[in-house]
């Protein structure tokens, strides 16, 4: 019934400690920095695209951007985003239960 | 427009999603389905029930009738909505999911463990609820005027009833397979129809849509701060409705939450390639309804006026029956969720009458509004509840799950400050006490560029200036937000 | 469209390229700094890994088989040519060469047992050739009680070594409190299963047994599946981490169980589920629903009913989750139900159904108690209301 030395870490976390504490902020950092990326890039597009298209003056230019082109990398963007949050949360399984890198 | 034809297809949207929703899940299963049974909601599933919960009368009608009047400018409504859903996904998505909470006042008491935060929470999401409920009425009213010539209060007593009825008696109970059925509908609504207008186009010669300054109507004297208004409204608001985030309850874990999300995305924004094409086909063959009259209607109107004939009736009443289904879901959706808040936190006693009472409650509200207050297009009063989302629950689920020294005083500062100021503005706005041209009105009729900062800041500062309030269990819930479930004991069967 | 309409059309182009190619090379990039870790600090962990590898047999305290297990660990971890554990009175293994030292070493060590600081002593061997002339020892100890010894042997004297063998045992000693530690710790898992154990009837575990055994000889793959549904089922029940379950997971157990009782009662019940999958993820209190079910059982097969259906559906409503449980059997007086969920039954299908009446209100409050509807050879229909979210309940 003695628990491995490998769920070591793991108790840590689940009982809250200081070092519990280090492993879970450095989780939130990581998956912060992966979602602030996404919004970043949303948000400089989307910020620059009215002033883009107020300078155009083009109704066509409009229709094809927000009517078409803008899904597709907003779903790109998504899909990115996701991969990414979930490598990080096999990398941090993987450094609280010890094992080796594949 | 043949009305048989559309009231024909309105009662078979109705009648189906009774079915559906009364029946889906009532076939009984023996012990050898039951792993059949007890499958956990699918990512793509529950996103195609979120989708179809998610667009309204706004995204069916509205965006079109914006467009037809106010040219391309307005597509960043659909950008917007679904853009949303990547600021969800990218800030909340997983944690939320992990929290546990099934309605927003459930994540602030948690998180804050106050049950004054929570009551807070609780008043603005039935408002931002009622907010979203009113336009989803005046949609029908006017729909079914248009179909069957009825005056406009009917429709929306119709629908409101309907809604009332069916949720209040549990016939929405499996709803999940109701919101897929009707996501699916909706998108064949608007897509069968769209490719035979776009067809008898061509067969016009295809004549050129024009965006022309001058045949555009105005909609701000300001019309780039109008626009920011409107990204920030949208894309920041999305995860604060309370019909989005009980649904991400029904995802088994934080990660499926995620890519349940990423679906919804592609979901919707498939959808949002159809109404453009009926707001330029309505520049062309309904161009009455640039100036005055329902532009709300051009959806509707379209098939009759381009394809004609036995044809346009019967795509006609394909597109009434998708415009049903969308107040039906959004409508039932909200009156869901509104009512279990009003059951949870504002009646005194629990249980399945006082669900129903709570029901009544819902709607009664949005229902004297939508009668009493004058018709707003629809996609803009949905943008008005989208801008007090942002200003007050983005900030709570943001710096909620990502900081860890948020304190209830700073919450409700946070939510009085940034909700209460775009809720105002709102009221007044529709209320006409302050009307365009000039800064006032549109400062007040698009809030969130300013009601969201002030948000934001006012729980951030006053959360810096009590610091010894900081919740006992914050790391706590922080490490369940935030700790993959692969790692959580017992999860590995 | 004119000239600049083109030129801003095309630099936006290029600008949205750019951040395309920019969050491409995010991606792409795998050597940078990460805050779980690059390939290197990975590397670094699993060099770590492969020395910490002497710890686990250490977790079992300081005897015999767990030095001799060690001890090569130990001294590829100093780098030196001899090593030796000891306890209070005896050498416990000799690793490396010279072991002849092994007779004197207890006479060597006796300062350091009654003074618990470290020493070093030339080992003055009578044999020239042997390498090992210089010695370090190092005490062993737990809460200020001295333990053993460690000695690392070496051909000269070594302040390195002297300060590497310090840190050791230092290290080791860690690895034998934590072991004192665990033995407590074992203690209270152990005490914790005898209570939920009894949560099991023995009735059940010896009935599902019998009737797994009668499969033995006539459907062995029968008596398998059976088996490894015990098997599961007992462990769900006996498992030793957190008050709540899921939903989804308490269901899964049900079926379990089910299964074990239909493998003995065959033809005579009939089981109906309804599950609406919305309300799977809701949270409640571990092993709730399954003495029910438990209870159901019994009702419906109780007395000469000879066929018995039993129905288990859980409805979503809103903000709460609806569970009915119902059998068609013999059902039960009112009052004799009352004055069981009063506690004043004493009768054993009372025990479950008290039990989780309690245990409801105790986390939910008192609306959320059970409610029964029975009389006698009516059956009996028990609905049981599980909020969606509460502070406090979280499943896992």
């Amino acid at each position: 019934m003695r628990p491995l030395p490998r769920y070591r870490t793991q108790s840590e976390i689940d009982e809250q400690t200081a070092l519990g504490g280090a492993y879970v902020r450095s989780l939130m950092r990581s998956q912060l920095r992966a979602g602030l990326t996404a919004f970043t890039v949303l948000a400089v597009v989307a910020g620059t695209l009215p002033l883009v298209f107020a300078a155009l003056h083009s109704a066509a230019v409009v229709w094809a951007v927000l009517g078409f082109a803008a899904y597709p990398p907003l779903t790109l963007i998504a899909w990115w985003y996701v991969r990414r949050a979930e490598r990080n949360e096999r990398d941090f399984a993987r450094l609280v239960e010890g094992r080796p890198a594949q | 427009m043949s009305r048989t034809y559309a009231v024909v297809a309105v009662a078979a949207v109705v009648l189906a999603t009774v079915l559906v929703g009364g029946f889906g899940l009532r076939i009984s299963r023996t012990t050898s389905d039951f792993y059949v049974a007890s499958r956990t909601v699918r990512p793509r599933l529950n996103a195609a029930a979120i989708s179809g919960e998610y667009l309204s009368a706004a995204s069916f009608l509205g965006i079109a009738g914006l467009v037809l009047v106010h040219g391309p400018d307005m597509l960043w409504y659909p950008v917007g909505y679904t853009a949303g859903y990547l600021v969800l996904l990218v800030f909340v998505a997983a944690p939320l999911r992990r929290s546990g909470a099934y309605t927003l006042p459930d994540f602030a008491e948690g998180r804050l463990e106050s049950r004054q935060v929570r009551r807070l929470v609780s008043v603005l999401v039935v408002g931002a609820g009622w907010l979203y409920l009113v336009p989803q009425l005046q949609g029908a009213g006017l729909t079914l005027k248009i179909l069957t010539g009825a005056p406009g209060w009917l429709g929306d007593v119709l629908v409101a009833s309907v809604v009332v009825v069916a949720v209040a008696a549990g016939g929405m109970r499996s709803i999940t397979f109701v919101q897929v059925f009707q996501y699916w509908l909706k998108l064949t609504a608007l897509l069968v129809p769209a490719i035979f207008l776009v067809l008898a186009w061509q067969g016009d010669g295809r004549p050129r849509v024009t965006f022309d300054e001058q045949l555009s109507v105005f909609r701000a004297d300001h019309p780039l701060y109008a626009t920011y208004g409107l990204i920030i409204a949208t894309f920041l608001g999305t995860m604060g409705l309370p019909h989005v985030v009980v649904r991400f309850y029904t995802s088994p874990n934080g990660r499926d939450a995620r890519r349940t999300t990423v679906a919804v995305l592609a979901l919707i924004g498939v959808f949002y390639l159809l109404p453009p094409v009926y707001g330029a086909l309505g520049r062309l063959y309904a161009p009455e309804l640039i100036h005055g009259g329902d532009a709300d209607a051009a959806v509707l109107l379209l098939p009759a006026r381009v394809v004609g004939g036995l044809g346009g009736d019967l795509l006609g009443a394909l597109i009434a029956g998708g415009a049903f289904a969308a107040f039906l879901s959004t409508a039932s959706g909200l009156t869901m969720a509104v009512a279990g808040v009003i059951t949870q936190d504002v009646l005194p006693s629990r249980g399945v009458r006082h669900f129903r009472l709570a029901t009544v409650l819902a709607m009664c509200v949005p229902l004297a509004g939508s009668l009493m207050v004058s018709r707003v297009p629809v996609a803009d009063s949905v943008g008005m509840a989208f801008a007090v989302s942002a200003s007050s629950f983005c900030p709570l689920l943001v710096l909620g799950i990502w900081w860890r020294r948020l304190t209830p005083q700073g919450a409700i500062a946070g939510l009085v400050l940034g909700g209460g100021s775009a809720f105002l503005s709102v009221a007044i706005t529709v209320s006409g006490a302050v009307r365009p041209p000039g800064w006032p009105h549109t400062l007040l009729a698009w809030p969130a560029v300013w009601s969201v900062p002030v948000g934001f800041l006012a729980m951030v500062l006053v959360s810096l200036a009590t610091p010894g309030r900081i919740p006992v269990g914050t790391n706590a819930a922080m490490t369940r937000f935030h700790l993959p479930e692969a790692l959580i004991p017992g999860r590995h069967r | 469209m004119t000239g600049p309409t083109y030129a801003v059309l095309v630099l936006f182009v290029l600008l949205l390229l750019g951040a395309g190619f920019l969050l491409g090379r995010r991606t792409a990039r795998t050597v940078r700094p990460s805050d779980v870790g690059t390939p290197v600090e990975h590397a670094t962990f699993e060099t770590l890994h492969t020395a910490s590898l002497a710890a686990p047999p250490l977790r079992a305290g300081l005897t015999e088989e767990s030095a001799r297990r060690s001890a090569r660990r130990l001294r590829s971890l100093l780098g030196t040519d001899a090593l030796c554990l000891t306890d209070r009175d005896r050498v416990l293994v000799w690793d490396g060469e010279g072991d002849h030292h092994g007779r004197h070493v207890m006479d060597q060590v006796q300062g350091l047992l009654a003074s618990g600081r470290d020493t070093a002593f030339h080992s003055d061997c009578d044999d020239l050739d042997c390498p090992l002339r210089w010695a370090v020892a190092v005490p062993l100890t737990v809460d200020h009680r001295v333990l053993g010894t460690l000695i690392a042997y070496a051909p000269r004297e070594s302040a390195v070594l002297a300060r590497a063998a310090g840190e050791v045992a230092r290290w080791v000693c860690v690895q034998l409190e934590l072991a004192e530690l665990d033995r407590s710790r074992t203690q209270l898992i152990e005490a914790e299963i005898r209570a939920l154990r009894a949560q099991i009837s023995p009735h059940f575990i010896f009935n599902s047994l019998a009737a797994i055994a009668s499969f033995v000889r006539t459907d062995p793959e029968q008596a398998r599946e059976l088996l490894l549904e015990f098997a599961d089922f007992t462990r769900y029940s006996f498992r030793s981490h957190g008050d709540f379950t899921t939903l989804a997971d308490e269901l899964h157990s049900i079926d379990q169980y089910l299964a074990l009782v239909r493998a003995r009662f065959g033809e005579r019940l009939a089981v109906t589920l309804q599950v609406a999958p919305e309300v799977l993820p809701v949270a409640l209190p571990f092993l709730c629903l399954q003495p029910l079910v438990e209870n159901a059982v019994k009702h419906g097969l109780e007395g000469a009913v000879t066929r018995s259906r039993i129905t288990i559906s859980a409805l979503d409503a809103g903000s709460e989750a609806e569970v009915v449980i119902e059998d068609d059997g013999t059902g039960m007086d009112p009052e004799r139900l009352r004055h069981i969920l009063r506690g004043e039954g004493g009768h054993s299908t009372g025990i479950g159904l008290l039990n989780v009446d309690e245990r409801l209100r105790q986390v939910y409050g008192d609306d959320y108690g059970l409610v029964i509807e029975t009389g006698i050879g009516a059956g009996m229909k028990i609905t049981v209301r599980l909020p969606k979210y509460r502070a406090g309940v979280h499943g896992s």
